[in-house]
Parts: structure tokens; C-alpha cells; sequence
């Protein structure tokens, strides 16, 4: 089965063609990533058939590796794994993968670098199609990184404008905090178990006491930076930021693949987990609750479209961190996958609402249902789906998660009380998401407001109407989709459906109540409990703190620090440098006075001596005349005196020496 | 009274003073002319004087003097010539005004 290779090798090779056109030709060739998706799309079918065939559930069915070199007697592999698992997230990937790149051929055609979004697309799913491939953490994590940078690219797609640009920053770094935790975690899995394979870290007996200990960091490292990548709180500040980015690049990255990428990791990490301690899946639990509460409570009070969905989004990835931490890997990904096909279709119908309507807030919206009737269909599936309506994939995947938290192993150790709360919670979660649906759909759709909005043009419509009809479909399929993993078939419990029914029922009422029929203004609320809504309204100053107490401090350290090299560093260059310029105008100085000026001295000397031998070359021949006449008296007077003078001399020197 | 040559080397060196000094400050050339006539005929009875004192059998001092004489008829002939190119070229015979020399 090494073809399975070419499936994150095609859209790979579409970017490796893409990346060095020139921008005229790149924006042409966007039938190259859809090819090369489409192409993955059929072999990961194929790979599915051939797993199902044999039956095997996590048990990898084809593994290879390649060594990269030996550490301390360990061989350092990467390599690829075949198993149920990888299987369905293939084909997740390439469906929603497919459907949102043909969903762009439509919403970015006007774009002028769209050449460049299909190549980053396409680089994208390769490291997303590797990352669910790879048989080792070592790969996952190289993949991992690929898709933060891609993430990073599309985020900041449009640089021209600030908001994308400090998001993009802002995604990157936060997930990057989250992968330094990762890293570490893969370096203490080295150093301990002295392998990256999944198979081999399952079967790896870790021992008691340090072992143990270490098994524990491991795990809670890699939980790390699942949360980082996952947008579980306290990390998720990033996901609503990055909706910033091109809608459908949103839907792919930021709803249905990479965000899930987190609750893949642990999935695949859940042996550690297990093998550690039941306090590190209590730790994943907690967080998954709070994450799924929080971003349902920041999901109600948001006004932008797109940053609601991905609120709601965080609030989903804590459903499925909430089903790891029951140890149920089967629910997790289940929802994973359901979740995938529903968000994304809900952002795809996002995308062309803002297309129609040209804004994000919702409160301007408004009567779409009779302008936008396909959207409205499919949009409207998703939300039910993603609300939890009975027969709609998201009731199948919820409650799948609610079974499993009320099943919770006894190992784990959760008192009854203790596991009634956290079903509560979670039961109030799901009300949250039927609740801001129902506002969402009403805000949107409802209402009698006028709007001129034009429906788009098919090749957004065809995915979507895809999205949904699978989001209605892949309910059905949950005992198959369980036995396919190897877990126990399951059909959904009575009492939690009840439950789960109620609280859908609840939820939609409230909000019809609400927002349709307006039993209660909601400006009432607002002002009744005006310390609640402000602390929603302000993200419950998730962003607040850590723009005071790390970007803040940190931008003030690095103004100290500009300011120190400014002052210290370049003063002491400076000083040198003005040392070496005093210096050189000495030498300058030295150079003009007395170099100079001993030649120049000269010259002006000679020039002078000449300027007065000047004066007597009047031009007339009688003072030359005059002048020679003066010489001869002159040598005449010399000559006639001079015995004279020889007899003055004679007479006076003795008298001088007499005396 | 015996006219001695004193008296007439004497005449003869008040003449040569007169023409030199006239040489070196007359302004026209036809003067400095003139006083280049007194100064060689100064030299002349200083020739013929001494000649007739010291030496009164032969004559040398006496046809040296005539010699002389021819030749300084031509000399201010020549001078004149010159004076008259030197008037058509420059419009002046003043000395002053000669001063191309002046480097």
C-alpha cells in the first residue's frame, strides 16, 4: 500500500508546481490543486475500501519506515500507518478539502493573488493528509508545522490590511506556544521510550515511579499542544482572530482540519494518557468543559458572523476534548468528523452571505432566507445539525459524547456527583449551541428587512448542497462508524437522547423567544446585568490579559531594550566613531597647517620674493640703464675704496686690541 | 695761461656726465639721441687731448677720433631711422611709454 503515499504527495507536487510561476500564470492554473485533490480524494476512497475490507479497527493495516539516522543506539524512523483511524480522517480531509477549493474557485475569482491561495491550499492538505498518514509523532509534528505555517499564510492572505496582518502574528505565535509543548513533550517520549512510532509508544511499558512520572509529562506536553492547536482555553484567544482570513480557507483550516488536528494528537497519544494516570485525562476534561462552556457563552454575545462560528468552534473542540477525556476516542472522532462537515458548511454559507450582503455583522443582516434560498437550505441543515436535531449528524456525534461521559470508566474515578456536574455542563453547552444558532439563523435570515442580495453562482452552491447532504447522511452511520474503529456498535441512548432533545428543544426555544418573538428585550438584559454582558462582551478578558501581562511587558522591554541600544550600544559606537572623527580632523588639521602649509609657505615665499623683483622690471629701457649704471658705481666704489678700507681696518683693529 | 689735459679730461668727463645723465632721463629718444652725441664726443677730446699731450709725433688719437666720428654720423643715422619706425609703429618717440618689456 505505499500509493497511500501519493495522496499527500499530489497536492504537495501541485504546490512544488505552483510556488515558482509567475503570479499571471499561477492564477491560471487552479485547476492543478483540484486535480491533484481530486486525485487524493479517489486514492483515499481506495485506501478506505482496503481497510474496511480488513477489519482490522486501530490495528495498523500496511506500516512502513524510513530510518533517518541512529541516536544512542535508537533508530530514528519516520514512516507512514494505514488504520481505521487514518482512513476516515483521509477522507474528511479530501472531501471538505475538495468542496472548499471548488467552493474558492467562485469566491476568490476576483482575487488578484488567488494563484497563490490555491498553492497555499493545496500545501495545506498535503501537510494535513501527511499529518493524519504519518505513523510516528516525529511526522505528525513536521506536518503539524507545515500546516501553522499555511494557517499563518492564508490568515494573513490579505497583508495589505492591518487586522489580517496582527492576526496571522497572533495565530502563529499562540499556537507556537502550544507547540513548545509539544516539542518538549516528543523530546522527554525520546529520552524515555526512545521511539516516535505510535505502535511502539502504545506498547512501550513505561514502568512505575519515574518512568511513570515521565509518561505523565509526555502526555501532558503533547495535551499542551494539542490545546495550542485545538484553541482550548486559555489558548484559543487565536481562532477568532484568524477569521480574518479568506472564508473558505476559515472553513477548511479554522473549522473542520487543523483546529481538529489537537484532538487527533491526543487521540493517537490516548495510550500515554492511559498508561500514565487518570489525573492527566481528569486535566483533559476539565479543559474540555471549560472550553466548550466558555466558547458557547462567547458564542451568544458575538456580532460578527464569522468570529460566532469560530467561538462555536472552540465550544465543539471542547465537546471532543471532553469525549478524549472519558477515554472515548471512538466519540471524539466521530464528532470530529461530523463537526467537520457541518462547520465547514456553515462557514461555506457564511462566505456567501458576506459575498451578498458585503459585512460581517450580523445585526445588519436581515430577510435572506427569501434572496439566498439554496443558502438558506444548506445553512440551515448545518445549524440544526450543529444545534443537534434529532436525525442530523450532530445529535448522533453529542450524544455519543454524552454516553460516553455518563459510561466514564471507573478507573478514571469520578464520584457520581462529580460526573452529574460535568454532564450538566455539558448539557448546558449543548443548550448554548442551540441557543446562538437560533439567534444566528435569526439575525440572518429572519426578519422582514428588504435585501437585495444575489445568490451565488453554482460553483459555491454545488459544495455546499455536497457538505450538506453528508451532514445529514453521516449520522446514520454512527454504529458502523464504530465498528469500523474496532469500538462497540452503538445506536444513541434513550436517556440522553431525551436529554440531549430537551435541551436542543430548550435551547431553540429560548432563542426563538428571544430573537423572534422578542418576549424580552435583549437591551433589558444587557442593562439588568451589566457586569455579565461586559465581561462577555470583552471575551471574559482572555485578550485583555494577555495583552497586559505578556504583550504589553513585552513590547515595553523591547522599547527598553531599543532604547538601551540606542543610547548604550550606539553610544559607544558612536563614541568611537566620533573618537576616530576628532582623531581624523587632527590629522586633517595637521595635514592643511603643516604639510600644506610648508608647501603652500614656499610657494607664496617665491611668489612674494617674485611679486618684489617685479617691481623694478618696469619695461623701460633707460631704468635698466639706470640700474646698470648703479651696479658699475656701485663695483667701482667697491674697488676704489676697498684699499681704503684695508688701511681703516689696519689702524683700527690694533687700536681695538690695545684697548 | 697753459690749458693743461687736466682741463680738458675734465671738460671732456662734464660733457660725458651731461650725456649720460641726459640718456638715463630724457623722455624723448630724439634727446637721449643727442645726449649719445655728447658722450662720444666726449670720448673724442678725451682721444684727441691726450693724444696731443702725451703722444704729440703721431696722430693716432686724432684719426681714432675722426674714425669715430664717421661711425657715430652713421650710428645716429641709424638711431633716427629707428626713432622715426618706432613713431609709425607706436604713434610716440617718449621713452615713458616704451614699456613692453615689463615681464
Amino acid at each position: 500500500m505505499a500509493w497511500v503515499l501519493l495522496i499527500a504527495l499530489l497536492p504537495a507536487l501541485a504546490f512544488a508546481a505552483m510556488a515558482p510561476m509567475s503570479r499571471a500564470v499561477r492564477n491560471r492554473m487552479q485547476w492543478l490543486p483540484l486535480t491533484a485533490m481530486s486525485g487524493s480524494l479517489v486514492l483515499s476512497f481506495a485506501a478506505f475500501v482496503e481497510v474496511w475490507r480488513a477489519g482490522l479497527g486501530e490495528e495498523p493495516v500496511w506500516e512502513a519506515a524510513v530510518k533517518l539516522a541512529e541516536l544512542g543506539g535508537n533508530p530514528l524512523e519516520v514512516g507512514l500507518r494505514i488504520d481505521a483511524i487514518t482512513a476516515v480522517m483521509l477522507l474528511v480531509v479530501t472531501i471538505v478539502g475538495l468542496c472548499v477549493q471548488v467552493y474558492s474557485l467562485g469566491y476568490m475569482h476576483k482575487d488578484e493573488r488567488r494563484g497563490w491561495y490555491f498553492a497555499v491550499l493545496s500545501l495545506f492538505s498535503a501537510a494535513m493528509l501527511l499529518l493524519v498518514l504519518a505513523g510516528d509523532f516525529l511526522l505528525l509534528y513536521m506536518s503539524w508545522e507545515v500546516m501553522g505555517l499555511c494557517s499563518y499564510l492564508l490568515i494573513g492572505f490579505w497583508h495589505e490590511e492591518e487586522g489580517p496582518r496582527s492576526a496571522s502574528i497572533k495565530a502563529f505565535l499562540t499556537t507556537r506556544v502550544g507547540d513548545v509543548g509539544f516539542a518538549l513533550g516528543l523530546a522527554v517520549m525520546w529520552a524515555t521510550a526512545g521511539t516516535f512510532g505510535f505502535g511502539a509508544v502504545a506498547r512501550f511499558n513505561w514502568g512505575a515511579g519515574a518512568g511513570l512520572a515521565a509518561a505523565s509529562a509526555v502526555a501532558l506536553l503533547l495535551l499542551f499542544g494539542a490545546m495550542g492547536k485545538s484553541a482550548q482555553v486559555p489558548l484559543h484567544v487565536w481562532l477568532p482572530d484568524a477569521m480574518a482570513g479568506p472564508t473558505p480557507a476559515s472553513a477548511l483550516i479554522h473549522a473542520a482540519t487543523m483546529v481538529a488536528a489537537g484532538v487527533y494528537l491526543v487521540i493517537r497519544a490516548m495510550p500515554i494518557f492511559i498508561a500514565s494516570s487518570h489525573e492527566n485525562l481528569h486535566a483533559v476534561i476539565t479543559i474540555g468543559v471549560i472550553t466548550a462552556v466558555v466558547g458557547g457563552l462567547l458564542a451568544v454575545v458575538q456580532h460578527d458572523i464569522k468570529k460566532l462560528l469560530a467561538y462555536s468552534t472552540i465550544s465543539q473542540l471542547g465537546f471532543m476534548f471532553v469525549a478524549l477525556g472519558a477515554g472515548s476516542t471512538g466519540a471524539a472522532l466521530f464528532h470530529l468528523v461530523t463537526h467537520a462537515f457541518f462547520k465547514s458548511l456553515l462557514f461555506l454559507g457564511a462566505g456567501v452571505i458576506i459575498h451578498a450582503t458585503h459585512t460581517q455583522d450580523i445585526r445588519e443582516m436581515g430577510g435572506l432566507r427569501r434572496a439566498l434560498p439554496w443558502t438558506t437550505t444548506t445553512f440551515t441543515i448545518g445549524a440544526l445539525a450543529l444545534a443537534g436535531l434529532p436525525g442530523l449528524s450532530g445529535f448522533f456525534s453529542k450524544d455519543e459524547i454524552l454516553v460516553a461521559l455518563v459510561n466514564i470508566p471507573d478507573a478514571y474515578r469520578y464520584g457520581l456527583w462529580e460526573k452529574w456536574v460535568l454532564v450538566g455542563l455539558m448539557l448546558f453547552a449543548a443548550g448554548l449551541t442551540a441557543f446562538y444558532m437560533t439567534r444566528l439563523w435569526i439575525r440572518v435570515f429572519g426578519d422582514n428587512a428588504c435585501s437585495l442580495a444575489r445568490e451565488s453562482h453554482k460553483k459555491m452552491l454545488v459544495p455546499m448542497a455536497v457538505l450538506a447532504a453528508i451532514s445529514v447522511v453521516i449520522g446514520w452511520t454512527q454504529p458502523a462508524f464504530l465498528t469500523f474503529l474496532g469500538h462497540e456498535a452503538a445506536w444513541p441512548d434513550p436517556l440522553m437522547a431525551g436529554l440531549s432533545v430537551a435541551v436542543f428543544a430548550i435551547g431553540v426555544g429560548g432563542g426563538w423567544l428571544v430573537y423572534g418573538r422578542q418576549v424580552v428585550d435583549t437591551e433589558v438584559i444587557k442593562a439588568r446585568f451589566p457586569y455579565a454582558y461586559g465581561m462577555l462582551a470583552n471575551k471574559l478578558y482572555f485578550d485583555l490579559t494577555y495583552s497586559e501581562l505578556l504583550v504589553r511587558p513585552f513590547h515595553e522591554l523591547a522599547g527598553w531594550l531599543s532604547r538601551f541600544d540606542q543610547r548604550r550600544v550606539d553610544g559607544v559606537v558612536n563614541g568611537a566613531a566620533s573618537w576616530w572623527d576628532d582623531f581624523a580632523g587632527l590629522l586633517w588639521a595637521g595635514d592643511i597647517r603643516v604639510i600644506d602649509g610648508a608647501v603652500n609657505g614656499l610657494g607664496s615665499l617665491v611668489k612674494r620674493a617674485g611679486a618684489r623683483v617685479r617691481e623694478i622690471e618696469v619695461g623701460r629701457v633707460q631704468v635698466y640703464q639706470q640700474l646698470a649704471y648703479a651696479g658699475l658705481l656701485i663695483v667701482l666704489l667697491v674697488v676704489l675704496l676697498l684699499p681704503w678700507l684695508r688701511v681703516l681696518l689696519g689702524l683700527l683693529v690694533p687700536m681695538l686690541r690695545g684697548a | 695761461m697753459v690749458v693743461g689735459p687736466v682741463a680738458f679730461m675734465a671738460l671732456a668727463a662734464l660733457l660725458f656726465c651731461i650725456g649720460l645723465f641726459g640718456a638715463l632721463s630724457k623722455k624723448s629718444a630724439v634727446l637721449v639721441l643727442m645726449c649719445l652725441e655728447l658722450m662720444t664726443n666726449a670720448v673724442n677730446i678725451n682721444l684727441v687731448a691726450l693724444s696731443r699731450f702725451l703722444t704729440p709725433s703721431s696722430l693716432a688719437g686724432q684719426f681714432a677720433a675722426a674714425f669715430i666720428m664717421v661711425v657715430a654720423a652713421a650710428e645716429i643715422g641709424l638711431g633716427l631711422a629707428l626713432v622715426l619706425a618706432l613713431y609709425k609703429a607706436r604713434r610716440t618717440v617718449e621713452l615713458d611709454r616704451l614699456d613692453r618689456l615689463k615681464g
